[in-house]
């Protein structure tokens, strides 16, 4: 398997491994965002789950509690 | 041992304080559960004052780490040809309604060393200092890049926490 280009020498492994650490972090916030974003569209869990490739319940269970309160936050109790 | 009881009451409530710190620091940066870089935020909080002094002698207050994380995680990000712009990714801040607390396995680490650092110090309460010499230990993550950005010594750091922990009258 080939390296993919952009990612620095896997001969240092602590400069891989941070770029690995941040693409994580990145890739949650930008998720997470998605999502609260796609709810407020009226997409469904379902949908939410099916385009995320997991299971309905593992979407809701990673998602739900920061949108509902973020809805909280905004006063829209509509959730 | 009346005082080690007075002093287990103290630091239990010093944790009461810390754990909680961690949560909000985590939350503000958008992440769900707090790294050992949001126990030392906490730390620098920590009312006793020892952590926020040991930065304080390199010149490094709680804002200028919170943008030397950022600063590792957006080189991170360059390293591997993405610009934080590119993607536009403002951490949003989580409202968390967690009941039971959990951490991000650095967080878990910090603790645990957290912990049998303060079990050979019998004599002192918890203070913000111990944090900061677990925190200066940890060889890898953001921690110690966070430092390298800052281009603070990590074993400088840890000394400096030391004098601000004999400072303190046992």
């Amino acid at each position: 398997m080939s390296d993919i280009k952009s990612l620095p020498s896997s001969k240092t492994p602590e400069k891989v491994l941070a770029a690995v650490v941040a693409m994580r972090r990145a890739a949650d916030q930008l998720e997470r965002k998605a999502v609260k974003e796609a709810i407020e569209q009226g997409w469904s869990w379902s949908d939410v789950a099916e385009a995320l490739g997991v299971s309905k319940q593992a979407a809701h269970k990673r998602h739900a509690a920061h949108i509902k309160n973020a809805r909280v936050k905004l006063g829209k109790n509509n959730v | 041992m009346f005082k080690r009881i007075l002093l287990r009451f103290r630091d239990m409530k010093t944790i009461g304080k810390l754990i909680p710190g961690a949560d909000e620091q985590a939350n503000i940066a958008g992440e769900e559960k707090p790294g050992a870089e949001h126990f030392v935020l906490s730390a620098l909080n920590l009312e006793d004052g020892t952590a926020r002094r040991a930065f304080e002698k390199f010149g490094v207050d709680s804002a200028k780490f919170q943008e030397a994380i950022k600063v590792q995680y957006d080189e991170a990000l360059s390293s591997v040809s993405i610009a934080q712009e590119a993607i536009e990714i403002t951490p949003e801040p989580i409202k968390s309604d967690k009941v039971v607390h959990d951490s991000q396995p650095s967080g878990q680490n910090l603790m645990k060393s957290l912990y049998a650092l303060k079990k050979k110090d019998k004599e002192r309460p918890l203070l913000g200092a111990h944090i900061i010499i677990v925190a200066a230990s940890i060889e890898h993550g953001v921690i110690p890049r966070a430092f390298k950005v800052l281009g603070v010594d990590r074993g400088l750091l840890a000394k400096a926490a030391r004098e601000e922990l004999d400072a303190v009258q046992h």
